[in-house]
């Protein structure tokens, strides 16, 4: 592991950025909606236009404003929310934590049983449990997120099921709250996650158990657990923790988004949700670009862990 | 009589399709003494990694036959043994050495951690302990910087070492028998000197018994005092090794003898080879399986199986024997 | 090799089965396009949630507009939203990932790697908002999205491809022969990827297919006409007060489309697959 690796990644990383803070710039500011019209009311004289034209900044050069965009971004300056007045940086303290714990764990039984199924199923290639986790993958696949959380609810929160747990909201104050309003939504993201994870370890472990060097290691009279936790697994880090990184930033978004609107839990993703249909351009520009820079951030982090696990890497031999 | 080191008799791997069997190893019985290195060759496809996998019992339980009438390690039955006892022996008491030690070695581990991995799972003794077998078993094979190459991953090793560091996972339990399959093949000549030197100095030292596989006569000739000649799944020829150089007596023999290119100073003569195509395992001919090939068959040939007179162990499988 | 493929294919009761499946529903959606089936989705025809009726086969909704037709309008819907993304993401995919691999390590696949990297971190359903924005909310503004998103998966197949295939002797051959370059990426390497892009284009599809859904519950999906995803959004709502028609007319079609694509997909890898023999 040495620096020079590490300042690589570090620097293919800048080109992305730039990249999807320029595509969200473009996007949110430059087409977004012109406040020019909402600030004025009605009949604004010319005067007036250019003026409040000039203070939202439209009438300066693209460039120049896509530097600020860049500048709020970095330190973070992020303005004020239409909606409310409130400041955007606020906001995102109050609501991050939020959808952190309310996808989390998810996120984590979702890869955790992927994995063990996987494993499960890549060992039995073939017999009849095999068959069965992948049948039962397949059928996980087939369900729209939307049809589990709305059964979710069906069976668990109303009175036509077993009405167990709320509908809506999140008044977290201790761990028996916490369990009662993150349930059925961590439910749900697993129902959801565990059909494609399963698939996805199962391939890549049944690879690996076909390998040469398990081979030897039965010869040499490996136990299957030794075989596949410490040989099997480590051998698959790669692939597996590159999903892992990968799928961090889209569950965090896409998941926080949909549960916490269908579930009126006020983390990131209703916020960014309500700012969708309002147009808050405040609260898009930030949460747009801040995550733009967190994918990138999971792409470099991912290389660097892949030159921790796995020693040819840094040395600069091509893995296969 | 001692008992041998290995002795395997009538093994047999079979695949079931439907109605059909395709048979792969047919009544395949030999035996190595202590310190004894006999080689087992043939073309590629005619068994002779099947047989090993058989004998260590690594071929998968569905859709593999695995029969014989026993396979002993000095004078212990290891096929009848379940899952757990075998995984006591594998290592142990038979050891195996693959062909392409890039790919059977771990990757991600240090040579140093694999082969204490190995100690450890058989003697079960502390890490010290491993540490320094692992390292005596590096020595012994050759290395003179055994540390540096225990701190070693696998692709920071030449080929030649990495083979080399093989042996010394193979050896460091000191196991009866060793089965060595096509370790040379992959290895350029000067490398595989070294290797073949390693394997001798084991046999002596230890009191090993190898089973050395390979397709490729002229390198047996170097290691092995025996040898055994293997076509389609058949023992073909059984014998010492300079009785088979000086005159082979089975005809399939004698062909692969003749196809060694000889360095001459004259003009080279031309490239021999056997007429006639090694036949699919599912169209195994009748009778002797080499009969179709053979310019002595005769009509008993392809109805008969001949099988290998056993004088002393030693004969070939032929009703014409040359 | 396409009879190969043929021949693994039909032996698969499974993929068989979801190749019948996507066939009906392709089917259904022919006949809602030619005007003969699902005309009647926007006629408010019944009181509002009527139960399962002889009159109304999977009841009203909340207008009172018939369920099963609004259904079958949305198979056509799905299958529209399905073929354009998937087909224009599928053509984008392949000539960028084919010219990248072409030019692998130049100037060109450089930026192309860039444009995929910059893509693949944006948060899509921000991207849908943001796209559904800029065009002051076209219907096309969701496809338009997906596709621009989607492309990207399709280029790194397809350029990992182009790559390994570039590398063969018989490209090889033909540049010694002196093709020119782009003309041999057509007329050579391209054939032998289409295996891929079969494989592929089905997974896009269900991407697309789910993606409308959530992009429909969220406003920014189909502007007029019915889908599924409009369907299962106005049920999110009624099944709290007991109204199930939406919910399952929606979700089971959603289902079992779905599931036949899945099949059949998984039937198209397997069968396409040439290193496992045909025991």
């Amino acid at each position: 592991m040495n620096g020079a690796y590490l300042t690589r990644r570090l620097l293919y990383g800048i080109p992305l950025v730039l990249g999807v803070t320029f595509i969200s710039f473009l996007l949110m500011v430059y087409f977004g909606p012109d406040k020019t019209y909402e600030l004025i009311g009605k009949n604004p004289t010319a005067e007036q236009i250019t003026e409040v034209r000039h203070a939202l900044g439209y009438d300066r050069p693209f460039l120049l404003r896509y530097g600020e965009y860049l500048r709020e971004l970095i330190t973070l300056d992020l303005g004020i929310s239409d909606s409310n007045g409130e400041p955007v940086s606020s906001i995102l303290i109050r609501t991050l934590p939020v959808s952190i714990a309310l996808v989390v764990p998810g996120f984590v039984l979702g890869n955790l049983f992927g994995l063990g199924l996987g494993l499960l199923a890549a060992w039995y290639r073939g017999k009849w449990l095999d068959k069965l986790v992948m049948s039962a993958s397949v059928v996980g696949m087939s369900i729209s997120f939307l049809v589990i959380i709305i059964g979710l609810q069906i069976l668990l929160c109303t009175p036509y099921g077993l009405n167990m747990f709320p509908v809506r909201g999140w008044q977290v104050h201790d761990p028996g709250s916490y369990f009662y309003y993150v349930a059925v939504p961590t439910l749900a993201l697993v129902l959801v996650t565990l059909g494609y994870n399963t698939r996805f370890y199962r391939a890549i472990m049944a690879d690996e158990i076909e390998r040469d060097h398990i081979r030897t290691l039965r010869a040499y009279g490996a136990r299957p657990t030794e075989l596949l936790f410490k040989h099997v697994l480590k051998n698959s880090l790669i692939p597996i923790l590159t999903r892992i990184m990968f799928s961090v930033p889209f569950v965090l978004i896409s998941g926080s988004l949909l549960l916490e609107s269908y579930f009126g839990i006020p983390g990131v993703g209703l916020v960014t949700f309500n700012a969708i249909t309002s147009g808050d351009q405040p609260i898009l520009k930030a949460v747009v670009g801040l995550t733009g820079v967190l994918f990138v951030l999971a792409l470099t982090i991912n290389d660097i862990l892949y030159g921790v696990v796995d020693p040819r890497v840094t040395k600069g031999v091509t893995t296969s | 009589m001692t008992t041998p080191a290995l002795k395997v008799t009538n093994l047999s791997v079979w695949f079931e399709n439907g109605s059909s069997r395709l048979t792969v190893v047919d009544q395949i019985s030999f035996s190595i003494n202590a310190g004894d290195a006999t080689g087992l060759v043939g073309e590629s496809g005619c068994g002779k990694t099947m047989t090993a996998m058989a004998i260590l019992g690594l071929l998968p339980e569905s859709g593999v036959n695995v029969r014989s009438d026993g396979i002993e390690i000095n004078g212990r039955d290891i096929s009848t043994l379940n899952t757990g006892q075998r995984r006591a022996v594998l290592g142990r008491d038979i050891a195996m050495i693959f062909q392409q030690p890039a790919t059977a070695l771990d990757p991600v581990f240090t040579m140093g951690q694999q082969i204490s991995a190995v100690y450890r799972r058989h003697t079960g003794g502390s890490k010290q302990q491993a540490r320094k077998s692992m390292l005596q078993a590096l020595e012994s094979v050759g290395f003179s910087d055994a540390d540096d190459i225990a701190a070693s991953y696998p692709h920071e090793l030449s080929g030649g070492m990495r083979q080399l560091a093989m042996i010394a996972m193979a050896t460091v339990c000191k196991p009866a028998v060793i089965i060595a399959d096509e370790p040379t093949t992959a290895l350029d000549n000067s490398t595989r000197a070294l290797i073949l030197e390693q394997l001798k100095h084991l046999r002596k030292l230890h009191r090993t018994a190898i089973l050395f596989i390979s397709h490729d006569l002229a390198v047996v000739r170097q290691i092995c005092r025996d040898v055994m000649v293997m076509y389609c799944g058949r023992l073909m020829e059984k014998t010492d090794c300079q009785s088979l150089f000086a005159h082979a007596r089975h005809p399939y023999s004698a062909g692969l003898l003749s196809c060694i290119p000889q360095i001459s100073d004259t003009q080279p003569p031309p490239i021999k080879s056997i007429p006639g195509q090694i036949p699919a395992p599912a169209d195994l001919p009748l009778g002797c399986h080499f009969a179709p090939r053979c310019n002595r068959a005769e009509a008993q040939c392809r109805t008969s199986i001949p099988q290998l007179d056993c004088d002393n162990g030693t004969g070939a499988a032929c009703f014409r024997p040359l | 090799m396409i009879r190969d493929t043929w021949k693994k294919l039909k032996s698969d009761r499974y993929g068989m089965t979801g190749l019948i499946v996507v066939m009906i529903f392709a089917m259904i959606a022919l006949l809602v396009w030619s005007g003969l089936l699902g005309q009647g989705w926007s006629d408010v025809t019944g009181n509002r949630f009527e139960g399962v009726s002889s009159k109304h086969l999977f009841g009203t909704n909340l207008l009172g507009q018939d369920i099963l037709q609004r259904t079958l309008f949305g198979t056509a819907t799905a299958f529209e939203v399905g073929l354009v993304v998937t087909v224009s993401s599928t053509l984008l995919g392949t000539v960028l990932g084919g010219l990248a691999g072409w030019y692998a390590h130049g100037w060109l696949d450089e930026i192309i790697l860039w444009l995929k990297g910059v893509l693949d971190s944006i948060p899509f359903y921000l991207f849908a908002a943001a796209v559904a924005f800029a065009l002051q909310g076209s219907p096309w503004a969701m496809h338009l999205a997906m596709i621009v998103t989607f492309w990207t998966t399709t280029a790194r197949i397809i350029r990992g491809e182009v790559m390994r295939i570039k590398q063969r002797e018989f490209i090889e051959a033909a540049r010694a022969i002196g093709l020119p370059g782009l003309k041999t990426v057509f007329r050579h390497v391209l054939p032998n990827t289409v295996h891929v892009l079969l494989v592929q284009g089905t997974i896009v599809f269900v991407a697309a297919i789910n993606t409308e859904v959530i992009l429909s519950f969220l406003g920014l999906g189909i502007q007029d006409g019915v889908s599924w995803g409009l369907m299962l959004a106005e049920s999110s709502q009624e099944v709290l007060a007991g109204h199930f028609g939406n919910f399952f007319a929606a979700g089971a079609s959603l289902f079992l489309l779905l599931m036949g694509f899945n099949l059949l997909a998984d039937a198209l890898q397997d069968a396409l697959d040439t290193r496992r023999a045909l025991i």
